[in-house]
């Protein structure tokens, strides 16, 4: 980190170009988690992994008054039941996943036995795993005998009906609306509050001779159509949006920003005929277009080079363009000083990123001589920067495959690359700009701040809710209301 | 109660409220560890380009960026067509080509029928032809008025346009407005988007009512940097 500062006090523009490398070294390391190449899909990236329920745990049950089958999905009561600490329950080998919308999880009543004294339910580790859930402090059960809930106390309340044989009960932790739901035989029963904070174990209960019940912890379809359940609370979540106001042209100007950050001018031109009638004239303006508008022709050409692939040209145009673009100041001689490391020769984070593309280029044109030759040449001219070690490697791997599309490095050849090329190089003219003093504003436009701040916020309020519910997903939004 | 005791629960009180506090160099790491992707971004700002209905941007976007619309360009030429003839005044143009569009649009959706024909005699009265406008009242809206009393109401303000002198000055006088214009091409466009299976909204927004919801939320718990002012997304510090 101190190291970091002290390069960037001395060579501003190394801000910019590790922080590109990062996020290089960043899609390296998730693409080597696919070693065949195939996209990370958003669920895998963003999902946090937390150890999800998938069989009784037999470690922990109570003191052999049931029987657990070998399957662990599968709980039985041998013998005749004498009192009331001798009841049959066991917990799911893992607490229920919390950081997600919801939890949900079902019990077959195979054979209600004697008494039918089936429960359903979640408990704590502290529980006291001889008695019914719900019958104990920080315990929920939705009991099937006379279908009252349990929680924390022996006498429990009028909740739903009654369940016996062939009846299948499901239980669910709703983390939006904080609730637990039961059903039976696929419809709500009933919802209670959770009050209980923490991990909860899906539990299940059998307490008289015969009783018998299989349990599904996802393995196979519910019988409850979960699915239209998450659509609802998704549906309800929603329209929680529909009251907030917002600035009425805030959108239009976060997307005009955009366009103006990444040089996008064409569109811009476009954007700006269309949308005049939709942006109130705002003050506000005038200083970010100072900022945003900055070169946007060069940055235009320059991204549509690297898009191409066209890296030669690239060095070509930077190399040319300085000494039009910046304005005449007393930095001049600084900024001409330090603005020699985009050209071909340099050797900066920005340069390396190019000649890497110039590389992966050549490959993708099946020139392996002239790439092989050409990463001689240059790479070893980047062994003073810091951390591209793994970067060049991956580079050279693709040497290694007949098909690299289809590797771990695959990424390289996707526009994803080209792209992040471009958005160096395109920070990096930003901060020539001698308006400009805080290096992080050319890394973001201010659509990438406000995702980057609604994420950590979601994220930093679940931390201080025990962790419950889903944190925000750019991805998700993104692909909501796809259909088929 | 005794001082001693007020003390305690005073204590325990602030414990239990006490915010945690997240300074900027701390939020700033956090901020720092989100991975956005570039590709998502994109989506978003076609998305936006696409449902306000803004072709020649989204075209030019799609080349630009190389992002992919993810609906069919040529359907927004039509329905932009539909929403410029409602903008224009010419609204028996817009109910045609919305026929031509998908003529289940109008048939399944009586309240924008309704609104239409309500923005036409609006036209009719502002363009003078009192006569007209009287006869397509009484004929095309009284009817469907006497279906729902909402309709009703509304075709009473309608009309209540030609009792003032001076309708412009009237209490009346926002159905005159061009925001009633737009007011009925939003809604037509809308329609349209729907009968073809797309979100009426761009996404933008939602992002935007979200951050407005979540800092709100975790202003109870937390005390740390917001982001007050969205098109410049500049962090505030806090002060305590």
């Amino acid at each position: 980190m101190s190291e970091a500062t002290s390069q960037a006090q001395s060579t501003p523009e190394d801000v910019i170009g590790t922080y590109f490398l990062d996020i290089w070294r960043n899609m390296s390391k998730v693409a080597a988690l696919k070693p065949d190449g195939t996209p990370i899909s958003a669920f895998e990236m963003d999902v946090d992994s937390e150890e999800v329920p998938s069989e009784l745990d037999t470690v922990n049950s109570s003191g052999g008054f049931s029987v657990i089958r070998p399957d662990k999905l599968s709980l039985l009561y041998p013998s005749v039941n004498l009192h009331e600490h001798d009841v049959g329950v066991v917990q799911a080998n893992h607490p229920a996943p919390s950081k997600r919308l919801f939890y949900y999880f079902e019990i077959y009543v195979k054979n209600a036995g004697a008494k039918g004294q089936i429960a359903i339910g979640f408990t704590t580790s502290a529980f006291k795993l001889r008695r019914q859930p719900g019958w104990e402090a920080n315990s929920y059960g939705y009991h099937g005998v006379d279908g009252l809930l349990y929680r924390g106390h022996t006498k429990g309340e009028a909740f739903g009906p009654t369940y016996t044989t062939g009846d299948t009960v499901g239980g669910g932790i709703n983390y939006s609306a904080q609730e637990f739901f039961f059903t039976k035989n696929g419809a709500i029963v009933g919802t209670v509050f959770k009050e209980v904070k923490g991990p909860l174990f899906p539990t299940v209960a059998v307490h008289s001779q015969n009783e018998e019940v299989t349990v599904n912890f996802g393995k196979d379809p519910f019988v409850f159509d979960i699915k239209a359940y998450e659509e609802e609370q998704r549906a309800k979540d929603q329209s929680k949006l529909d009251n907030i106001s917002i600035q009425q042209d805030a959108s239009y100007r976060i997307v005009r920003c955009y366009l103006q950050h990444y040089g996008y001018e064409d569109t811009l031109k476009l954007f700006d005929v269309s949308a005049r009638t939709n942006l109130s004239p705002a003050s506000d303006d005038s200083l970010n277009d100072q900022y945003c508008t900055y070169a946007l022709n060069e940055r235009r050409n320059l991204r549509q080079l690297i898009r191409s692939g066209k890296i030669d040209d690239t060095f070509s145009t930077l190399g040319q363009l300085y000494p039009h673009v910046v304005q005449v100041s007393e930095d001049r001689f600084f900024l001409a000083a330090y603005l020699s490391k985009y050209y071909k020769d340099g050797t900066s984070a920005i340069c390396f990123l190019l000649h890497c593309q110039k590389f992966i280029e050549l490959l993708r044109d099946a020139k392996l001589e002239e790439a092989i030759l050409y990463g001689r040449t240059e790479f070893q001219k980047f062994k003073s920067l810091s951390g591209v070690d793994e970067l060049v490697k991956d580079c050279a791997a693709l040497l290694a495959y007949e098909d690299p599309s289809k590797s771990s490095v695959g990424y390289l050849l996707h526009d994803s690359q080209r792209e992040l090329v471009a958005d160096a190089v395109n920070a990096a003219i930003l901060h020539t700009n001698p308006a400009v003093k805080d290096a992080r504003l050319c890394m973001h436009s201010s659509l990438e701040r406000l995702i980057r701040q609604v994420t950590a916020c979601y994220l930093e309020k679940r931390s201080l809710e025990w962790d419950q519910g889903e944190a925000f997903q750019l991805r998700r939004l993104v692909e909501s209301g796809k259909k088929g | 109660m005794s001082l001693f005791w007020v003390v305690i629960r005073q204590t325990a009180q602030r414990h239990y409220m006490a915010k945690k506090l997240v300074t900027m160099v701390d939020w700033e790491k956090k901020l720092n560890d989100v991975k956005v992707r570039r590709e998502d971004m994109n989506k978003l700002v076609m998305n936006f380009l696409v449902t306000e209905g803004y072709v020649d941007a989204a075209e030019k976007f799609q080349i630009e960026s190389g992002t992919e619309p993810d609906i069919d360009l040529a359907t927004i030429t039509d329905r932009m067509m539909v929403k410029k003839a409602i903008q224009d005044g010419n609204v028996e143009d817009a109910i045609e080509k919305v026929n031509d569009l998908n003529p289940e649009i109008l048939d399944t959706n009586p309240q924008l029928f309704f609104h239409l024909q309500q923005q036409r005699l609006i036209e009719l009265i502002r363009n003078g032809k009192v006569e007209e406008a009287l006869e397509f009242a009484q004929e095309e809206l009284t009817p469907r008025g006497e279906e729902n009393q909402g309709f009703l109401e509304e075709l009473e303000r309608t009309v209540a346009l030609l009792a003032f002198e001076d309708a412009a000055n009237s209490p009346v006088s926002d159905l005159l407005d061009m925001s009633q214009r737009f007011k009925t091409a939003s809604e037509v466009n809308a329609a349209i988007l729907t009968s073809q299976s797309h979100e009426k909204d761009p996404k933008l927004p939602s992002l935007l009512k979200l951050l407005i919801l979540v800092q709100n939320q975790l202003d109870e718990k937390a005390i740390y940097p917001r982001i007050n002012n969205f098109p410049t997304a500049t962090l505030e510090e806090r002060t305590v």
